[in-house]
């Protein structure tokens, strides 16, 4: 095994494949067992210990198996990262930054100098990622090891080529579970936040991106991930839209500290919530009937040709609900798409070149899919499947051009379920704050 | 709730009349009905003789009529599909020990349903039980120990089973020999237990030691087939 495998990283072997690794190779226990406890070493998890029990009283742990199994018959082997870059790949990339956005860029490369913890949030559609290009090309520039992580794959695939494109002398590593090819030792790699359960004292700095994404949020692995992959001294940097009550929490007690880049890159706010309740939409589609406000927005659209969203809770009704619709509105053409359907992407392209009007959907196009001009209908917004973080993506579908920047995002509810309620407190927050913003800078107009 | 081994989800608590009717004890269940049912049983009234395969008929394959006849024959309880093939990967290769109970009870079923003097499962390599750390075999049955008065050769399984052709499998020396402390087997059965039935080669290199050794016949169960 080279040694640059083993740079920042933590990887489990058996004593048989552990025979020729390099002389300055540490090896680490794997699995700490004591009377008590049985904690694995790489996920952090507390193990149960008849679950995790092997004969001859051996232990592994099952909570990280995916990554290779962890166990008392390995050992973690982990050479200290030496930053070992000779060539530098610095930022090629030509765009513009908005004020705003150059104003974010500055305080996130502060931040990285400072070697400090925050968390940016940033409305859909604010232009993260080029904010981020300042800070890394800092970043790399002194040599720094530096690392994107998202819960998410498929935002991991989307910003591999984009920074690929802005740092275009610079070799990045990709990592993620789906991948067959070797490792290799880069100055900046994108991960999933999975991924980072191989590393150990590695970056310098980390930014993880769409931190509320599932399944970051529900797994208390990944947040000892981020930390394990973290040098002792070093730079965090959290990025959502959407920021979990246990993030705001971490903010309020000063683990992090909190920036807003509350206006969308054309300036604009985000869109508002208009919530219509209706007790019984659900009952009266089912019967192929639409309710009446739905009725009015569609005749709306079919007359003037507005393209549109329809978010549904369940697959199940993605069928039901365009009966209806194509019963009402024969003119309207549309198609129904959902997380697991094999014609996903054809359908989005369809709608992206207008080849349909409109789609309905389940949660899968919250995030990630960019529909210029469209309006959202969100129907049974109350269901406990759309949380606070799903509303608010889906809200930012809305309004993302410069040539239609405002937009309709209107949800049809039975009550005001705790999720929308959050949602339209969010949204006005910011919004809140980016009418703010606009006033102090009454001269900044979008840059091209 | 306790959630499927397999699946993650929780499992449902009642308990339906095909799932009284399945092969799945009426115990704590450890994997859900639907993931249940992606393993296909295979039924002995539609099965070869000789090795266990699922057929219209129970009549000898056409792979068994190949072999030399001996006393042995084999019985598969499932037939290896795709979600057998996934739960080999996870419980075999990728060590998820965890994942023994969910054969455990319906291999205890079919062992005590057969009159032998000895049950035998196959033994794995000292190098598996160093990096995999049990008898994936044993593991069904009890401990997930590998002590047995079968036992590897130190020429055994030079390269993993899994990366052989056919063809380098049926060509294998003899990969197994009797402790010292092995039984008097003349005029015995026995039972040899093993994962999967592919080629037979294995299997059926244990059942020509025990068979030399004396043995009246050997019956082969296996998880698959
Ligand atoms: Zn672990
Ligand atoms: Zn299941
Ligand atoms: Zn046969």
């Amino acid at each position: 095994m080279q040694a640059t495998e083993l740079y920042g990283r933590q990887l489990v072997l058996t004593p048989l494949a552990a025979k020729e690794l390099p002389a300055e190779t540490q090896k680490l226990e794997a699995l700490h067992v004591t009377a008590q406890q049985l904690q694995c070493q790489r996920c952090g998890s507390l193990l149960d210990r008849q679950l995790a029990q092997l004969p001859r009283h051996q232990f592994y742990c099952y909570a990280c198996i995916t990554l290779g199994r962890v166990s008392t018959l390995t050992s973690l082997y982990h050479i200290s990262e030496p930053n070992d870059f000779p060539k530098k790949g610095e930022l090629t990339w030509q765009g513009q930054l908005t004020a705003q956005q150059a104003a974010c860029a500055t305080m996130i490369r502060h931040q990285f100098e400072a070697h400090q913890r925050q968390l940016l949030w940033a409305v859909t559609g604010a232009g993260k990622t080029e904010m981020l290009f300042p800070g890394l090309a800092w970043a790399l520039a002194q040599g720094w090891r530096v690392a994107i992580a998202s819960p998410r794959v498929d935002v991991c695939l989307e910003l591999y080529p984009r920074l690929q494109a802005a740092f275009s002398n610079l070799e990045i590593a990709l990592l993620h579970g789906h991948q067959t090819d070797p490792y290799r030792y880069c100055q900046l790699t994108i991960c999933t936040t999975h991924q980072l359960l191989r590393f150990r004292e590695a970056f310098d700095v980390l930014i993880v991106d769409e931190v509320d994404a599932f399944p970051f949020a529900a797994n208390p692995r990944l947040g000892h991930a981020v930390e394990q992959a973290l040098k002792p001294v070093s730079a965090l940097l959290y990025l959502t839209a959407t920021p979990s009550q246990d993030l705001l929490r971490q903010v309020r007690r000063h683990e992090l500290g909190l920036s807003y880049l509350p206006l969308r890159f054309h300036q604009q706010l985000l869109p508002t919530i208009k919530v219509t309740l209706q007790a019984r939409w659900w009952a009266k589609l089912k019967v192929g009937c639409l309710p009446r406000p739905l009725r009015r927005w569609l005749a709306d659209y079919a007359n003037r040709g507005q393209r549109f969203l329809i978010f549904v809770p369940r697959v199940a009704q993605l069928a039901v609900v365009q009966a209806a619709v194509q019963q009402a509105y024969p003119e309207l053409k549309g198609l129904t798409v959902h997380a697991t359907d094999p014609e996903r992407l054809a359908k989005v392209q369809a709608m992206r070149a207008s080849n349909v009007q409109y789609l309905i959907t389940t949660t899968i196009l919250e995030r990630g899919v960019t529909l210029p001009g469209i309006d959202v209908i969100v129907l049974g917004a109350d269901d406990p499947i759309f949380s606070t973080a799903a509303l608010v993506q889906i809200a930012g579908r809305v309004g993302r051009s410069s040539e239609r920047p405002t937009g309709l995002v209107r949800f049809i509810c039975q009550s005001y379920a705790r999720p929308v309620k959050r949602a339209i407190r969010q949204i006005k927050l910011v919004n809140r704050k980016g009418r703010r913003l606009r006033a102090s800078m009454p001269v900044v107009s979008p840059l091209d | 709730m306790p959630a499927c081994l397999l699946c993650h989800r929780s499992t449902e608590p009642k308990i339906s009349l095909p799932w009284i009717l399945s092969w799945q004890p009426l115990q704590q269940p450890v994997v859900c009905q639907a993931c249940w049912e992606t393993f296909t049983p295979i039924f002995s009234s539609q099965a070869c003789i000789g090795c266990g395969r699922a057929q219209t008929q129970r009549s000898l394959c056409h792979d068994c009529q190949r072999w030399a006849p001996m006393a042995f024959d084999n019985r598969a309880l499932f037939t290896y599909n795709e979600a057998m093939q996934a739960y080999f990967e996870q419980y075999k290769f990728k060590g998820d020990y965890r994942l023994r109970q969910v054969f455990r009870a319906v291999l205890t079923a079919k062992l005590v349903s057969i009159q032998a003097d000895f049950i035998v499962p196959i033994p794995v390599t000292p190098d598996t039980m160093i990096t995999r750390g049990f008898n994936q075999v044993t593991g069904w049955l009890n401990d997930g120990e590998n002590l047995s008065w079968l036992r590897t050769t130190d020429a055994a399984k030079p390269i993993p089973q899994s990366h052989k052709t056919r063809q380098d499998r049926l060509l294998t020396a003899q990969p197994f020999e009797l402790s010292p402390d092995a039984p008097d087997l003349r005029t015995k059965t026995v039972l040899l237990i093993d994962d999967v039935y592919t080629t037979g080669r294995t299997i059926r290199h244990a059942a020509i030691l025990i068979l030399e050794n004396g043995a009246k016949s050997v019956i082969g169960i296996t998880l698959a087939r």
